[in-house]
């Protein structure tokens, strides 16, 4: 397929499908010429602009019905055809309601529900991985939280739940006062929308089993998100910190030396505890992965799914705030705060100095 | 690790891999689609089906729309439209009531991918082997010339 098809595929499929059982009729007034009449006057141009009528259509209940039975949310809602049509509606459309169609009531749209969504979900997964993994670096931290909740998964997500024809929005350029709205942008804004609003409908815990379900379940490697620049000097502070005996690395097997293809296995040793093991075609290499390898199973040390202590357990399950509402508190022990992270991984020290430095230039 | 990384962490390639059935099971089937002649007799047993039995299949499966549409003059059929934007069409003409029945099941129950011959032992796996790949170097006695 070439370029150019591909590329009215890809927007064929982003057009809002309106069935044409909901319309009144079918084609619409506006896009019908009108006759041309017997005087001699000039006939007044029409302009029938197709694609802002598509936007402009509002999805069927059906459609959005169906949408919230999908995602487990059929029950959950009140009135679901109402709340699912504000999570869907970008405030980017409402230039181009208020443009067409003025005399009808302004749509609700889903920016304040989107932002709300979106605390609520960095909470709910800063708070999980920080209990799951104790000791990753806080960077690491940081980019696995953008991993589970952030905006290309959220857009990933509101695709496999089917949200691309619901959607209501308005594709606008970079202006100086507002960043472009894409299509991408519009379809993660949705999931956040839904979980704010489970979170007004039920509860903190309610929304937290939302974004467990929807988010936290998916699989996101950690393993490539933790690179070292030195990873055996890194080990060698880390040990010192812990006070154990220095890291020692040992040949633990090797085979075809003076071959092409040699393998070494090499183990890095604290006195008699093997921290790591590495492979590599060279010794070097081998030491190398056996640091990085000891770093690895201390940072990814993983606390197992059900001993998981989870800060928001202490709110009670109830609707309203979560400091007024009154409930049952089970009992909380708090994941131990660790300062495992080696900082700075060069023999100068220098963010040690640079801070002390400045600490005199204040003084 | 260093402050300066080795390598920069870009966002936009931050994401996660969906594991559907994981936490959450959504179904793939999104819109049904019947259409049907309203004098020919080979939508007979169509339109038993959907005067029948169609509100207690629409109400079983509230995640699915459902559309019903005349289409004179053809034979009838069932259009089921998916999440990865295919569609599977049935036609419905030679089958009895609870065949139709059997068919609409299947539409629904499919996932609409692309059905993909099993000619040969193929493995499909987000994860890495549970074992491990075998090494012959960590074996109580490994192999010497």
């Amino acid at each position: 397929m070439s370029h150019a098809t591909k590329r009215l595929a890809l927007t064929a499929k982003r057009l809002p499908t309106i069935p044409v059982s909901q319309l009144k009729a079918f084609p619409p007034k506006e896009a019908v010429a009108p006759k041309p009449s017997s005087s001699k006057t000039a006939p007044t141009p029409t302009f029938f602009d197709t694609e802002a009528w598509a936007a402009l259509q509002s999805p069927n209940p059906a459609a959005l019905n169906a949408f919230a039975h999908r995602i487990g949310l059929g029950k959950a809602f009140s009135s679901p055809v109402e709340s699912v049509q504000q999570a869907v509606t970008h405030p980017s459309f409402l230039p181009l309601h208020a443009k067409h169609r003025p005399e009808e009531p302004v749509p609700a749209t889903n920016g304040n529900l989107a932002a709300l969504g979106n605390s609520l979900l960095g909470l709910f997964a800063t708070e999980h991985v920080n209990a799951t993994f104790p000791h990753l670096p806080t960077r690491v931290l940081k980019a696995a939280v953008s991993a589970y909740v952030g905006p290309t998964t959220c857009a990933s997500i509101a695709q496999e739940m089917g949200v691309s024809p619901l959607l209501r929005w308005n594709r606008t350029p970079n202006t100086p006062t507002h960043p472009a709205v894409l299509h991408s942008d519009v379809l993660s804004s949705v999931p956040r929308a839904l979980t704010a609003l489970v979170y007004q409908h039920s509860s903190l815990h309610a929304a937290r089993r939302f974004a467990q379900k929807f988010f936290l379940s998916r699989d996101v490697d950690l393993r490539s998100m933790i690179k070292f620049r030195d990873p055996k000097l890194a080990l060698k502070i880390t040990v010192e910190k812990f006070g154990r005996e220095r890291p020692v690395s040992r040949l633990l097997k090797e085979t075809g030396r003076l071959s092409i293809s040699p393998v070494f296995v090499v183990g890095i040793y604290s006195g008699a505890d093997q921290l790591g093991e590495g492979f590599g075609s060279s010794l070097r290499m081998a030491e190398y992965r056996a640091a990085e390898d000891a770093l690895l199973r201390l940072y990814l040390t993983r606390q197992p799914p059900h001993l998981v202590q989870l800060p928001t357990s202490t709110f009670p399950d109830a609707l309203g705030s979560v400091f007024d509402a009154h409930g049952p508190i089970p009992e909380y022990t708090p994941v131990e705060m660790t300062d495992t992270e080696v900082k700075f991984g060069s023999a100068d020290r220098s963010g040690v100095h640079r801070a002390r430095e400045i600490q005199e230039e204040e003084d | 690790m260093s402050v300066r990384c080795a390598r920069p962490i870009f966002r936009a390639q931050l994401s996660s891999r969906p594991a559907n059935g994981l936490g959450a099971f959504i179904p793939q089937v999104r819109k049904l689609v019947f259409e049907f002649c309203n004098h020919w007799p080979s939508s007979a047993n169509t339109r038993t089906f959907l005067s029948k039995h169609l509100e207690d299949l629409a109400r079983e499966n509230p995640h699915v729309e459902i559309v019903v549409r005349q289409r004179n003059n053809k034979e009838p059929i069932v259009r089921g439209f998916y999440l990865n934007d295919r569609d599977k069409v049935i036609p419905l003409n030679g089958f009895e009531v609870n065949g139709i029945q059997q068919k609409v099941q299947l539409l629904l129950d499919s996932s609409g991918a692309k059905i993909k011959p099993l000619k040969r032992r193929t493995i499909e796996s987000t994860t890495e082997s549970a074992r491990g790949i075998w090494s012959g170097l960590h074996v109580e006695q490994p192999f010497k010339i």
